[in-house]
C-alpha cells in the first residue's frame, strides 16, 4: 500500500501512457540550431546581407523570395495599411493596457490581439474582394469602391510610390477604396490566402501600435476620457 | 466634434455606496446569496439561475476537470508559463478557445446542432426519423461535433456526468433524450462515442440556454484547469520547457538553398 499522499508516476496508467506518439517536434520554417535558415534560405549568410524585413515577412509566409520590384510594392502596401490610430479598438486597447499600468509584455500581448483581431474582422468584411481578385475581371463589389475624395487622394498617393508593375494591377482602374488596393498589391505578391493577409496586416501595424501603448504613462487615469464614448447602464429587470 | 454613439450595457454600474450588476444591487442582494457559479452564470447570461441549475454546473465542472498538462490547449499555457507568469499563460490558453476544434467551443457547436435538429424532429423522435437524419448530416459533414473520444473507447467525463444527470433526474428532459437517441445512429454509422461536449450541450439546452450562451459558459467550467497549468507553471519556470533540446526537432521544410543575390558581395 502507498503510503504517501501523492501516487508515484510510475503507477498511473491512462490513455497517453498508452497511445503511440512522435518523438520530435516538426520544424517547418526556421531550422533549429546554428547557421539558421528561414524556408531553406541561410539567414546570417544569405538573407541578413542582401535582403530586408519586408522580404523576411514575405519569404516568412509564402515560403519564397521574390523579386525586387514585387518586394518594393509590398513595402509600400504595408507603409499605407500601417497607420492605425488611437481612436480604433485594437490601439486604444494597448493605450488602456499601459495606463492600467501593465507590463510592457502584457501591452504588447494586448496590442498583437487587438491587431489580430481587427485583421480577422478587416478581412472578414473583405471576403468579395478576395473573391474578385482570384480573377480580377469585372467590377470591383462595390463596398470596396472609393467613397470620397480623400480615399481617392491616398489611392493616387499610393500609386504615386507603388513600381510600374504593380501599379497596372486591375483595381487601379476601378476607382479602389485605399485598404481594397492595398490588399489587392498584397494579393499580386503572393499573398493570396486571408491568413497571409491576417498575418501581414499585423506586422504592418505592429510597430505603431506598441509605440502608441507605450507612450502612455501607466495610472494616469485622471487625463484618460472615460466617458469616450458614453456608456449608458440600463437596468434589465 | 461627432458625439460618439452612447453604449448601451446592461452588464453594471458604479455607484456610491453599492454597485448595479445585472440588475441587482451588488451588496444589498447579491453578496451571501450569490455563489461563484451563480455570479457566473448571471455574467454570462444576463439572468440568475436557481440553485438547483447552479448545482449543476458545479457538476459538470467537475466533470470536465481533465487538465493533464499535456493536452494541448493546457500544453500550450505551460509552455507561455516557463517564462514565469502565470496570467499571461492562462490569457494565452482561453485566447485559442472560440471556435477552436477541441475545448469548450464543441460544447457550444453541438448545442447548435441539438437545437437543430430538435427543430426538424419536434418533440416526438421516432428512430427512424433521427437514423435518416443523422446519416444526412454525417454524408453532409462527415463530422458530428460532440462525439470523438481520442485515445480511448469512451469519454469517462460523459460516464460521471451522465451518472450525475441520472441522480438529478435530468436524463428524461427533451435535449437529454435526443442527444440519447442520435448517439445510437452516430455510433452505428460511424463508430464515434459521444464525448462531454455533447452532454453538456444537452444539459444547458434543458436549463433553457440559448446555444450561444453555452461556449462562454463552458469556458469558465474549463478555466481552474488552465488556472491549475499557468500558476504550477510560472511557480516553475522550467528551463527544459522553455528551451528544447535542438535534436528533440526535426525539420520538414525547405531543403538548403541560395538566393540569386547570394554570391554578390
Amino acid at each position: 500500500m502507498n503510503t504517501d499522499e501523492t501516487s508515484s508516476p510510475a503507477s498511473l496508467d491512462g490513455p497517453l501512457e498508452r497511445a503511440a506518439f512522435p518523438e520530435q517536434l516538426r520544424a517547418r520554417v526556421v531550422t533549429p540550431g546554428f547557421r539558421p535558415e528561414v524556408h531553406g534560405y541561410d539567414v546570417e549568410d544569405d538573407l541578413a546581407r542582401h535582403y530586408g524585413f519586408v522580404d523576411l515577412v514575405i519569404l516568412s509566409l509564402t515560403g519564397e523570395l521574390v523579386e525586387m520590384e514585387v518586394r518594393q510594392a509590398v513595402e509600400v502596401a504595408l507603409m499605407f495599411l500601417a497607420p492605425v490610430s488611437v481612436a480604433h479598438a485594437s490601439v486604444h486597447g494597448a493605450v488602456v493596457s499601459r495606463l492600467c499600468g501593465a507590463t510592457t509584455s502584457a501591452t504588447i500581448g494586448v496590442s498583437a490581439i487587438g491587431l489580430a483581431e481587427q485583421a480577422r474582422f478587416e478581412l472578414t468584411a473583405a471576403e468579395p474582394l478576395l473573391s474578385w481578385l482570384k480573377r480580377a475581371e469585372g467590377p470591383v463589389p462595390d463596398a470596396f469602391r472609393a467613397r470620397s475624395p480623400d480615399e481617392r487622394a491616398t489611392v493616387a498617393r499610393l500609386l504615386a510610390a507603388l513600381p510600374t508593375r504593380a501599379s497596372k494591377h486591375p483595381i487601379f482602374s476601378l476607382d479602389p477604396a485605399p485598404q481594397a488596393a492595398c490588399l489587392a498589391v498584397l494579393h499580386a505578391a503572393g499573398l493570396e490566402r486571408s491568413d497571409q493577409l491576417e498575418a501581414a496586416l499585423v506586422l504592418a501595424r505592429l510597430p505603431t501600435t506598441i509605440a502608441e501603448g507605450l507612450a502612455e504613462r501607466p495610472v494616469n487615469f485622471a487625463k484618460y476620457p472615460i466617458h469616450l464614448p458614453p456608456f449608458h447602464y440600463r437596468d434589465p429587470r | 466634434m461627432t458625439e460618439p454613439t452612447p453604449i448601451e450595457t446592461h452588464s453594471a454600474h458604479w455607484g456610491f455606496d453599492d454597485h448595479r450588476y445585472f440588475g441587482h444591487a451588488v451588496f444589498e442582494e447579491l453578496l451571501g446569496r450569490e455563489s461563484l457559479t451563480g455570479l457566473t452564470a448571471l455574467s454570462i447570461l444576463g439572468r440568475r439561475l436557481p440553485p438547483d441549475a447552479c448545482a449543476l454546473l458545479d457538476d459538470a465542472a467537475v466533470s470536465l476537470t481533465l487538465a493533464d498538462p499535456r493536452i494541448w490547449p493546457l500544453k500550450l499555457t505551460r509552455l507561455l508559463s516557463s517564462y514565469g507568469s502565470s496570467v499571461a499563460a492562462i490569457a494565452g490558453g482561453l485566447l485559442i478557445q472560440e471556435h477552436a476544434r477541441i475545448g469548450p467551443w464543441a460544447s457550444q457547436e453541438a448545442a447548435e446542432l441539438l437545437e437543430a435538429f430538435h427543430a426538424e424532429l419536434g418533440p416526438s423522435a421516432h428512430p427512424t426519423r433521427v437514423e435518416a437524419i443523422v446519416r444526412n448530416h454525417l454524408t453532409k459533414h462527415h463530422f458530428m461535433w460532440g462525439f470523438g473520444t481520442p485515445f480511448r473507447e469512451r469519454d469517462e467525463r460523459l460516464v460521471a456526468f451522465s451518472a450525475r444527470m441520472r441522480q438529478r433526474e435530468r436524463d428524461q428532459l427533451p435535449y437529454w433524450t435526443l442527444f440519447e437517441a442520435i448517439a445510437k445512429p452516430v455510433v452505428d454509422q460511424r463508430k464515434a462515442q459521444p464525448n462531454i461536449g455533447m452532454g453538456f450541450a444537452a444539459a444547458c439546452l434543458d436549463l433553457g440556454l440559448r446555444p450561444q450562451e453555452v461556449g462562454p459558459l463552458t469556458t469558465f467550467l474549463m478555466q481552474h484547469m488552465f488556472f491549475a497549468q499557468g500558476v504550477e507553471g510560472a511557480r516553475q519556470a522550467s528551463e527544459g520547457l522553455r528551451r528544447l533540446p535542438d535534436e528533440s526537432v526535426i525539420f520538414v521544410g525547405s531543403t538548403s538553398r541560395r538566393s540569386c543575390l547570394h554570391s554578390q558581395p
